[in-house]
């Protein structure tokens, strides 16, 4: 499924004294098979632009098409685009409400038309998928889950109704570094079937190095960059700009190249690192 | 910051918006004492220019002032309307079976109409220009006497006050549950009243389970700060009434007084000519 942004601008509670611009004329576009990366400080709208792609936040300035559909249109069919464009918010948390977890998570494939017996099948698929054994939690109420689990189970719910789009707004944020690399083998297993383009809000830049094929960096409201992880942070002055500091990998390799130590290679992970390493080294 | 109207305070640099809240709070109860004085026409004008006068040094903008007019629009519209048909009058210009229109009827709805309207153009200029903090923390300031008989009164102050910091946190809390539930396919504004209803559960126990984690968590920050109640308690800011408030109150006592003078003829000093009667009855 293709995205496209055109000009996109929103205006928080505007002609008040609390008017706050949070995008100013975007454009982009996001192709099938993406994963794309949006970066940015804190403030520069990211959340804001997310929540216009499945219609959270209506248009009111500019054009976004996904697929063929546009959905700054007033006619728009919600549930339709909602069921294709699946996101996932930055504290999911807050989303959980009935009494066991297999409920909550059918809540979303119920109100996109499944019936009771197909919505259960893809509720159970989503919490094994998720990493969590369906017979266990399945009748436990989410409020005892613990926090990652709870994430967990947020994030079958959001993905137990087959989006084909999924966005993801700082999926790792407070979960330990076991949970975030389980999250992000789960993006790419979810890649490999159903959900082809993935669209991530992340402050940790080794996570954004490793799992996007591009990088949109917004500062202000506004769009900077729309590139490659690569060329971002092979490009000292655009780093600078964006504060948001370098994958560690690519530091060390900064800090071997400030050594007289040359490297073929953009290090965006520790393995590419190393391989690269070896191969400098011959061994 | 957000735009949460039950504040409603509208922040502006003005004359109004630094005086002390203490004195705009008593300021406000003697204009509602005024405007419940006021009898004739002519002293109405002179409340009218009070308001007016008012709204224009707080810098309100009049589609707020007409905003706060709005919401008692159909009060007044339906007092006026039962006035005008029962009041019994002399002069009648129409009747029928109980009802009839008279020409004090008219008058009179005209008067009650516009007490309405003043009383709450007047109190919203206080909830404009002063911040919550500022209402609570004046509040009890003046309910000092009551501290005297050992009524609680910082405890009460301080009961409202949280509560008023939490209106627009869970307001928020709010929008991004509904948020993330619409995104997994609710839906808030189809069906009857009963499909409704229940559509909200999915974002009322998210929220309750929330306020309580946030009740627990302020509490534990209270506690943590070695938070209690003694009196004498320092205030971070101390309300202190300064030429401004002088100013104020010197002019709110004038039209007072000027509205006593007009609501009495100048104490029968001035006799209205007859074509007048109705500005001055
Ligand atoms: N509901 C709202 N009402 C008013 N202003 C808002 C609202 N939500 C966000 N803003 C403002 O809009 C701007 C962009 O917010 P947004 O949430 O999109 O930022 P973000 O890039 O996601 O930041 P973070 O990294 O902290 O999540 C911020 O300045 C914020 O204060
Ligand atoms: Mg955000």
């Amino acid at each position: 499924m293709r995205i496209k942004v055109e000009d996109l601008s929103y205006v928080y509670s505007p002609k008040t004294p609390f008017e706050k611009v949070a995008l100013d004329g975007v454009s982009f576009t996001v192709k099938e098979g993406d994963t794309v990366g949006i970066i940015g400080s804190t403030g520069s709208g990211k959340s804001t632009l997310c929540q216009h792609f499945n219609a959270l936040i209506r248009v009111t300035h500019g054009k976004i098409y996904v697929g063929d559909v546009d959905i700054s249109s007033k006619k728009t069919d919600l549930t339709a685009l909602r069921k294709q464009v699946g996101m996932l918010f930055q504290f999911p948390e807050y989303q959980l409400f009935d009494d066991t977890v297999a409920k909550d998570v059918q809540f979303g494939p119920l109100n996109f038309g499944f019936d009771r017996e197909e919505a259960a099948r893809l509720a159970a698929e989503a919490i094994k998928m998720v990493g969590m054994d369906y017979d266990e939690v399945k009748d436990k109420s989410p409020f005892e889950l613990s926090g990652g689990e709870k994430r967990r189970a947020a994030i079958a719910g959001v993905i137990a109704s087959k989006p084909s789009v999924l966005v993801l707004d700082e999926p790792t944020a407070g979960l330990d570094p076991i949970g975030k690399r389980e999250i992000l083998e789960l993006v790419k297993e979810l890649k490999k079937s159903f959900c082809k383009t993935v669209i991530m809000i992340s402050h940790n830049m080794d996570e954004i190095a490793a799992n996007c094929n591009r990088v949109i960096v917004l500062h202000d409201g506004k769009l900077l960059y729309d590139t490659t992880p690569e060329e971002l942070f092979a490009d000292p002055e655009a780093v600078a700009r964006t504060d948001l500091g370098y994958p560690h990998s690519v530091h060390i390799k900064r800090l071997l190249e400030a050594k007289g130590v040359k490297l073929d290679t953009a290090a965006l992970d520790a393995d590419s690192l190393l391989e690269a390493l070896k191969r400098r080294y011959c061994v | 910051m957000r735009d949460i109207t039950l504040g409603q305070y509208y922040p502006a640099d003005s004359f109004t918006h630094k005086l002390d809240p203490r004195v705009k709070l008593v300021l406000v109860i003697a204009f509602i004492v005024m405007v419940f004085l006021v009898k004739n026409l002519i002293a109405y004008a002179a409340v009218i220019l009070c308001v007016v006068l008012g709204t224009l040094i707080s810098r309100i903008p009049i589609s707020k002032v007409l905003k706060s007019i709005k919401t008692i629009i159909f009060l007044v519209l339906f007092t006026a309307v039962l006035n005008l048909l029962f009041y019994k009058g002399d002069t009648v210009l129409w009747s029928w079976w109980r009802i009839s229109v008279s020409l004090e009827g008219i008058l009179f709805s005209i008067k009650m109409a516009l007490r309405l309207i003043l009383l709450v153009m007047g109190t919203t200029l206080l909830t404009y220009t002063t911040t919550p903090t500022g209402l609570t923390d004046g509040m009890e300031s003046l309910m000092y006497p009551l501290k005297l008989i050992k009524v609680p009164t910082h405890d009460i102050a301080v009961i409202m006050s949280i509560a008023l910091r939490f209106i627009p946190i869970l307001s928020e809390e709010v929008d991004k549950i509904m948020m993330a539930q619409k995104a997994r396919g609710a839906s808030f504004d189809t069906g009857g009243i009963v499909k409704r209803a229940k559509a909200l559960l999915p974002v009322l126990i998210p929220l309750f389970v929330s306020a309580f984690r946030r009740a627990d968590e302020l509490a534990l920050a209270l506690d943590a700060r070695c938070y209690n109640a003694t009196p004498n308690r320092t205030r971070y800011q101390i309300m202190k009434p300064t030429y401004r408030d002088l100013i104020a109150v010197a002019g709110t006592a004038a039209f007072i007084v000027l509205v006593v003078a007009l609501n009495m003829n100048f104490w029968g000093a001035y006799v209205p000519s007859e074509s007048l009667w109705w500005l001055f009855s």
